[in-house]
């Protein structure tokens, strides 16, 4: 590992930046696994792939207009509709994974549900690879809107929005933190005041009751579903717009990151997921600016495991109580 | 009485976040006694049990088996001293068969390791027969209904009668002293009722148990009790002989409201 | 407060006009012994329930031994040896997953772990070689042993928070292999991701297993003893008592059985086998690496586990020929007509254990062949380039395909893809509809079926043989939850 020897703000700050952009992404996959566990005790393994899935819809959107060369559309409406699409092209797609592979199994052993979800990922992980092949897709976002493509200058995504303590923070993070904000905010409310947000409150505290009250149980799943997959496809935008180069086993990683992140916050809880995703990008931006990429997952793995052993319900869990 | 008491409860207490669910309890159990503890719904009884056995950890008092304080100690431990327990709301190991309930429970009284039990080395056999004999015995106390055929039939194939009856014998099959009987007759017809409190009496005469019953049918208690304690939210309200306790004012209070209490 | 009417005695229970003990039961259990006994499948179940535990083994492990006399030494390594190897990794997930139902996902670490610390012992890597006599045990033991640090460390935590634990434990190890790989004793401890190569062949007492039949007979008697030892626990106390606790923890608590003893004896036992394997896997392979020890191989190890019915021996060693088998079918090195040929049989045998009557079968299987030739025949002479391309590594059955199924020649090259996608949608509408339009339905899906095969999964069988794992994983789930020869199980939710 090495170390910095003095200790540099400005290293710091781009650390933060980075870890609060990264976090924004895992915030909104670590939504999807939290809502879902809290309202089925599953543990949604294909949710990393769902968000896979908005990258490349996104992808398509983008392509579709023309690529990030084409002047047939301003990229402010080009943004807004591959952020459309992905969101919708997820959110069906976790719709259709709920009724297929899941809603069979709700009274199922507790293991068949995970290993569908397993199964589910295999299958969409493999079926991007099979149609769009191996070789990474490119979204080349910082051509997006360049006034001089051809020299491959960068257009104005990349061009810093403002600059805090010598270091560049880019529109296109700018966009990130804003639209994650807004999502939160949106998801918050939802949850908090509309009768949809109740019900799945009601839902995941007690399935039976809630029936029994007159929630129709699978609807709120599956709008359960579909709000998380479509948070994901959002995060699989922001993705390619960050970091440009997306391919089919992107959702492993990111998942499994966005799935710590849920955890160290304490699964069932939303505001934990938001607090648990930003924490993880914060700790693997500065593990991988002072320790090196090497070691960032380890580290990131590390703290989990080590909050887990303190806090077995995670940071803002609530411990299930038993009653004998 | 000079004897020492089998069980006792000496100024129990325990709560939940602000709720104190038992405060100050004094009970004891003497050997061959049986005792009924009843209250209404939310008294705390069932926590009691919970105490006894060492699922939960009092916050003060002490847990008397035969003058050793048990607080503090494993379940699992507890049960091996002799204190046995059936479940409010069945507990069974629904998967296994009749018999293997009955011989899983053994586990504490036998000693053969993985790597004796691997090579059915001479102890392992030993204690696997001994186990078999003990649960066909055990099995063999509620007359027709858990024994041949029944052994090898999984548990969740039963009635819900045969469950309760089943609870017991897996409790009986771990040698205890004293038997805790959670609720043992809820959910039956009158007919299983009945036989549910002469088979408690058998249990005492026959077996030799201690039993430490809860129950809300007044008509077991009445039957099998040599006497009975009430509680109300976690206090004991009255102790002594049924007829005692059952006219009690403060009970009927408790059951049925001031004013039925005033009435009487 | 009246004292109420005792009844009077009950009748006894076996007169005339009362329930019938016994008699009535039997009636009860109806729909239980309908889901034992379902289909093929239940077929299946009642033969091998027929036959007592000692002759399952024996028959097994005759056929088994019988492998090397048929096989050539690559077939032999790639389906004796695997398949033995995801047996013995069964056998012991079963022990933690099926026998005390800890939902334990980093146990292929267990394996990887005793793979790379045999490596080390026994290898150039430092120069240090020790007879296997010597470094089996050493390696099982310290396998155990970690097995028993994972178990006490999650000692507080209930199901699925032991899963994650888990999960990432086994992430944490191949990360530190691959890339952590600290310097120790002036070199890298664990190869980075190269890896430790060159390790030592099975060395045991002075007898050296180099080739392929050595190391499979070594390997097959490793599993017989598993076996029988597994058995044998399996009815002992502590067998029990491991069901037991994971029917109902509480309650075992509460009925003697230590459940925190048993949890950890449970994981170290389990570990203890893994390490096993891994030594066998090292030596066999003389190379190890991280990406043997990752998320696909405890994926597969689960399936095996699940196939067969969590908790079941017999099940766990059908599970890892079944899974074992058709993978190594559709490899990509392979000739393609074994795979082929195992995707016709397998569409035929779904076929089979899905239609009943013989002449409903028949029908849609005529169906679907004549509706192919008569979809191609269209095709090509309204638009002949969408049905003149060659078939893929067509073999003997070239002929047959290149009449039935519609290949277009290359310059459609997308025309796979669009009918994979076409294919998933039709599969999910099939599940939603009923009777004679299920029915009616399969002709054009089965038809679409082989298209998307002949036209896509066929030339890359790597990419296939994971969406087919995948289609397995969730197709069995949903249809089968316990798993081919499990039972169905009462949750206590």
């Amino acid at each position: 590992m090495d170390l910095p020897l003095a200790f540099d703000s400005q290293l710091a700050t781009q650390l933060l930046v980075n870890g609060l952009t990264l976090g924004s992404l895992y915030a909104l996959i670590a939504l999807g696994y939290t809502m879902v566990y809290g309202i089925l005790k599953l543990l949604n393994f294909a949710h990393g792939d769902v968000y896979m899935v908005g990258a490349f819809v996104g992808f398509g959107v983008l392509n579709a207009f023309g690529g990030p060369l084409s002047p047939n559309i301003a990229i402010a409406p080009l943004i807004a509709l591959m952020f459309l699409g992905a969101m919708l092209g997820s959110g069906a797609l976790g719709v259709v994974i709920e009724r297929f592979a899941y809603r069979p199994l709700r009274d199922a052993p507790r293991i068949a549900p995970l290993i569908s979800a397993l199964g589910v990922s295999f299958f969409l992980q493999n079926s991007v690879l099979l149609l769009f092949g191996a070789s990474f897709r490119s979204y080349n976002s910082f051509l997006l809107g360049s006034d001089h493509p051809q020299q491959f200058v960068p257009g104005p995504l990349t061009d810093a929005a403002f600059v805090v303590n010598g270091v560049n923070v880019q529109l296109v993070q700018i966009i990130v933190l804003a639209l994650t904000f807004g999502l939160m905010v949106a998801l918050t409310l939802l949850v908090a005041r509309t009768k949809i947000g109740k019900a799945m409150r009601a839902t995941a505290y007690d399935r039976e009751a809630a029936a029994m009250m007159g929630i129709d149980v699978d609807r709120v799943i599956a709008s359960t579903f579909l709000i998380g997959s479509m948070l994901a496809g959002a995060a699989g935008v922001m993705f390619g717009l960050l970091f440009s180069q997306i391919f089919h086993f992107m959702g492993f990683l990111a998942g499994l990151k966005g799935f710590t992140a849920a955890v160290v916050g304490g699964i069932g809880s939303i505001p934990g997921a938001m607090l648990g995703g930003i924490l993880v990008g914060l700790a693997e931006a500065f593990a991988t600016g002072y320790a090196g990429g090497r070691w960032s997952d380890l580290i990131v793995f590390g703290i989990l495991i080590f909050v887990l052993l303190v806090r077995p319900s995670g940071l803002l869990g609530t411990r299930a109580i038993q009653k004998v | 009485m000079s004897e020492r008491s089998l069980l006792e409860l000496r100024a129990v207490e325990k709560a939940f976040g602000g709720l104190a669910v038992v405060s100050d309890l004094d009970l004891h159990v003497d050997e061959g006694e049986i005792v009924s503890v009843i209250g209404p719904n939310g008294a705390g009884k069932t926590t009691v049990f919970n105490l006894i056995t060492g699922i939960y950890r009092p916050d003060g008092g002490d847990i008397l088996l035969d003058g050793v304080n048990v607080v503090g100690l494993a379940p699992h431990v507890i049960t091996r001293r002799g204190i046995a327990r059936t479940f409010q709301t069945l507990r069974l190991f629904l998967n296994m068969t009749v018999k293997e309930n009955v011989m899983a429970v053994q586990y504490g009284r036998t000693n053969a390791t993985v790597v004796e039990s691997i090579f059915r080395l001479p102890r392992a056999r030993r204690e696997e027969r001994e186990m078999n004999r003990l649960a066909e015995e055990k099995l063999a106390f509620f007359g027709q209904r858990l024994i041949g055929y029944r052994w090898d039939q999984p548990a969740y194939s039963l009635s819900y009668a045969n469950r309760r009856r089943l609870e017991i014998a897996r409790a009986t099959a771990t040698q205890p002293r004293i038997l805790l009987l959670d609720e043992p007759a809820a959910g039956m017809n009158p007919v299983e009722t009945h036989e549910m409190t002469e088979l408690i009496g058998k249990l005492r005469d026959e077996g030799g148990y201690t039993i430490l019953v809860i129950e809300h049918d007044m008509h077991v208690v009445e039957g099998i009790s040599d006497r009975v304690v009430a509680l109300d939210h976690g206090v004991k309200i009255a102790e002594g002989s049924f007829d005692t306790v059952a006219t009690d004012p403060r009970v009927v209070e408790a059951y049925l409201g001031l004013r039925r209490a005033k009435k009487k | 407060m009246d004292s109420g009417n005792i009844p009077d005695l009950p009748v006894p229970p076996d007169a005339r006009d009362r329930p019938r003990v016994g008699v009535d039961e039997w009636v009860a259990q109806v729909e239980h012994r309908r889901a034992r006994y379902s289909g093929l499948a239940g077929l299946a179940y009642r033969g091998i329930s027929f036959i007592p535990p000692p002759g399952r083994l024996a028959l097994f492990a005759a056929f088994a031994a019988t492998l090397p006399l048929w096989m050539g030494r690559g077939d032999l390594f790639t389906y004796g040896i695997f398949t033995l190897l995801y047996a013995l990794l069964g056998l012991g997930l079963n022990v933690v997953v099926g026998y005390a139902g800890l939902l334990d996902l980093g146990y292929v670490a267990f394996f990887g772990f005793g793979a790379y610390f045999y490596a080390e012992l026994s290898s150039p890597q430092y120069g240090i070689h020790w007879s296997s006599a010597a470094a089996i045990p050493v390696v099982v033991v310290a396998t155990a042993l970690l097995g028993l640090v994972l178990g006490i460390s999650s000692r507080r935590l209930l199901g699925d928070y032991l899963a994650i634990v888990t999960l990432f434990f086994g992430q944490a190890f191949v990360v530190f292999v691959n890339v952590g790989n600290p310097t120790v004793g002036g070199k890298g401890l664990s190869g980075g991701p190269n890896g430790i190569a060159d390790i030592d062949p099975l060395d045991l007492f002075g007898y050296e297993l180099t080739t392929r039949n050595q190391q499979y007979y070594f390997l097959l008697l490793s599993v017989v003893v598993a076996l029988v030892g597994l058995h044998t626990l399996s009815e002992s106390r502590t067998g029990r008592a491991w069901r037991a606790l994971r029917e109902d923890p509480l309650a075992a608590e509460t009925m003697t059985i230590p459940v925190k003893r048993l949890k950890l004896m449970a994981f170290a036992f389990g570990a203890g086998i893994a390490g096993f394997a891994g030594c066998i896997f090292a030596s066999v392979l003389t190379a190890v690496t991280a990406g043997n020890f990752d998320l696909p191989l405890l994926i597969t190890i689960y399936a095996v586990v699940i196939l067969g019915g969590l908790g079941s021996i017999t099940g766990v060693v059908l599970g890892a020929i079944v899974i074992n088998v058709s993978f190594q079918f559709l490899a990509p090195e392979n000739p393609q007509n074994n795979a082929r040929i195992l995707f016709y049989a397998v569409l035929l045998l779904l076929l089979i254990l899905s239609l009943r009557p013989w002449w409903r079968l028949g029908a849609v299987v005529g169906g679907v062949v004549g509706f192919g030739i008569l979809t191609r025949l269209i095709v090509e002479a309204v638009a002949p380039s969408w049905a003149g391309g060659p078939v893929v590594e067509g073999g003997r059955l070239a002929g047959a395909i290149k009449e039935w199924v519609v290949i277009p020649t290359p310059a459609h090259d997308r025309f796979g893809n669009w009918a994979y996608v076409c294919l998933v949608v039709a599969i999910l509408i099939l599940t939603l509809v009923q009777g004679w339009m299920r029915t009616a339905l399969l002709v054009p899906i089965v038809y679409l079926a082989a298209v998307v095969w002949e036209n896509s999964f066929v030339e890359q069988p790597a990419v296939a043989r994971w969406i087919l794992f995948g289609s397995l994983l969730i197709g069995l789930m949903t249809l089968r939850p316990q798993g081919l020869l499990g039972t169905p199980r009462v949750e206590v939710v």
